[in-house]
């Protein structure tokens, strides 16, 4: 459910976190897109001097702001009068589509087996259904360019492994109940891993190090192992077919 | 002009970290005790967030291939040069040649070496903080090993030394590192799950913490009593999350989020503590007694904007007749 007038919280003395909702939902993550944006405008216009930086995330968004410069009590006015103007507006949001190609199963996600066996669907099945879909990407977090993806069909929700691992791949691609994501870089983690992509998602060398950004759309589409090959360390946006058309949401 | 590493352990070049980037899930990273690396850098001539060397732990020695003037902060600790002790939290003229050591004592843990010019490593993201769980910034992505070359920015060492010589900071900046039998009061903000926690809340400021062993840049565990509340919390949503947030999982024992912190994270956030303290915190190992108070928003503002406002420009003392003499710290 979403919230009436978004929640404010502050901490720390240079942080105010706003929250629109309990849950993980498309609708409750497009207020947080609207607000990002409203205020990332602003903040470059100069009119908020003291907005750092914006994190948004499934349901919340955070600024980090200077206190030399403005206070909690401000930019709680701030975003209250922000979301008054845009609450009931329909916005065109800026966001790209992104094509990723993913090899699947095999040592690509070795955890692929262990679901077709869980969802009684056959390989061709599960690629079917995981490739049907154009993804949100709610947010990026938690390790550099790891992208949070969602909703996956129920028919593939499989809660994440109970125990993680300790070395993910980069470009690996998981499922963790209704989310699907893809690793930017090594880390560990508790995803149960389907495929991997061969594209270079993150970069810390390009500017900006990872295309996909909040609120953009996400297709994957399965490639063979002989594609693989073909494409493997190309970043995203030098390989032709990677971005859709701009869309609006 | 450059340095060789002879032995390290722990070490990194750091500076204040990776801003603008946490959307695309980039940590801040940096280095873990700010006022001890920006007291560093201005006793050099520096500007206070120009990357140097932080180390952690200790046990740190490097050679200078060309005349350098440098500085240590940080934690207590023996700074030898060529078998000779020095001074630390001063410039310091090293010759070519040189070989310096660092031997941590028994208050604090983390160091600062700055280089009068900065370190000549590439800026990535607008930081040269090592972000080394993710392979990059700093130099070549990782922490020091043994025979690393590290290169410094060229500069006119004798004229920075004639500006800085004998410049020092007031005894309290040496004090501010907790020392081994205090218990570190860390102040803290309600963090933005604490009303889920009803009235266990209350409970987090009875108990004295231990430092864990489980304690690294990204964040340090700690011993102690449980907040029972966090095993019926379990994960909430994934929120952004930042140095200084005190996390609660489902055990029930608390988490500080340090310089690497993850940008989100998915444990409820009980208390927030307040920057200075965090870096106050960095300088405590394993077995250090705490204990949180609570502080409210506009304080924790105030005490925020003077930390920014001394981190930018840390205040030194002018040189004093006794500058030549053993000072009593």
């Amino acid at each position: 459910m979403i919230y009436d007038n978004p929640v404010i919280k502050e901490s720390g003395g240079y942080v105010v976190h706003i929250e629109f909702c309990t849950g993980i939902n498309l609708n409750c993550n497009i207020c947080v897109q609207k607000l990002w944006q409203a205020l990332m405008e602003l903040s470059k216009s100069g009119i908020d001097g003291g907005i750092e930086e914006i994190v948004p995330a499934y349901s919340s968004l955070t600024i980090f702001y200077n206190p030399e410069k403005t206070c909690a009590e401000k930019l709680r006015k701030t975003v209250l009068q922000q979301w008054k103007k845009l609450k009931d507006k329909k916005l065109p949001l800026e966001s790209s589509l992104w094509m990723i190609p993913v090899a699947y199963g095999g040592t690509f996600g070795p955890d692929l087996e262990e679901i077709l066996a869980a969802t009684k669907l056959s390989y061709e099945s599960f690629i079917a259904v995981h490739t049907s879909k154009e993804y949100l990407c709610y947010m990026l977090g938690f390790t550099p360019g790891f992208v949070y993806l969602g909703d996956v069909d129920d028919r593939i929700a499989l809660p994440r492994l109970k125990s993680p691992k300790s070395r993910i791949a980069p470009g690996s691609v998981g499922i963790a109940g209704k989310q699907t994501g893809i690793y930017g870089v090594e880390s560990p983690g508790g995803w149960r891993i389907i495929g991997k992509t061969p594209i270079k998602m993150f970069d810390p060398r390009r500017s900006p190090p990872i295309a996909i950004k909040p609120g953009d759309k996400v297709r994957f589409y399965p490639v063979t192992v002989e594609q693989y090959k073909q494409m493997e360390g190309v970043y995203l946006t030098d390989l032709s077919t990677s971005q859709g058309e701009q869309n609006e949401h | 002009m450059s340095i060789e590493i002879i032995n390290s352990f722990f070490a990194s070049v750091q500076d204040f970290g990776r801003k603008g980037y946490r959307s695309l899930g980039v940590p801040v990273a940096g280095a873990m005790d700010q006022l001890s690396a920006a007291y560093a850098n201005t006793l050099v001539g520096n500007r206070s967030d120009e990357a140097l060397i932080e180390v952690i732990g200790g046990s740190f020695s490097f050679k200078i291939l060309k005349e350098s003037l440098i500085a240590v902060t940080g934690a207590d600790a023996d700074l030898i040069v060529n078998d000779t002790k020095a001074r630390t939290w001063r410039a310091l003229f090293v010759n070519e040649g040189s070989v310096i050591e660092i031997r941590l004592k028994q208050r604090g843990l983390v160091n600062y070496i700055s280089f009068a010019g900065g370190i000549d490593v590439p800026s990535l993201m607008q930081s040269k903080s090592t972000y080394y769980r993710g392979g990059f910034g700093g130099f070549r992505g990782r922490l020091l090993k043994n025979g690393d070359v590290l290169p410094l920015k060229t500069t006119d060492v004798h004229s920075v030394l004639d500006e800085v010589a004998g410049k020092r900071p007031t005894k309290d900046v040496l004090e501010r590192i907790p020392d081994r039998d205090e218990i570190l009061n860390l102040r803290a903000t309600k963090g933005i799950h604490a009303d889920l926690f009803s009235e266990d809340f209350n409970r987090i400021f009875q108990f004295i913490y231990t430092v864990g062993s489980s304690c690294d840049r990204m964040g340090y565990r700690l011993e102690g009593q449980c907040i029972e509340k966090a095993r019926t919390l379990g994960r909430v949503i994934t929120t952004a999350v930042d140095r200084g947030y005190v996390q609660l999982p489902p055990d029930g024992k608390p988490i500080v989020l340090m310089a690497d912190s993850q940008t989100t994270g998915g444990y409820a956030v009980i208390l927030h503590v307040i920057r200075e303290d965090v870096d106050r915190l960095a300088q405590c190992s394993t077995g250090h007694k705490v204990r949180f108070s609570l502080v409210d928003t506009m304080t924790a503002e105030q005490f925020t904007a003077l930390y920014s406002s001394i981190l930018r420009n840390p205040p030194l003392q002018e040189p004093e007749e006794e500058y030549y003499g053993e000072l009593p710290w």
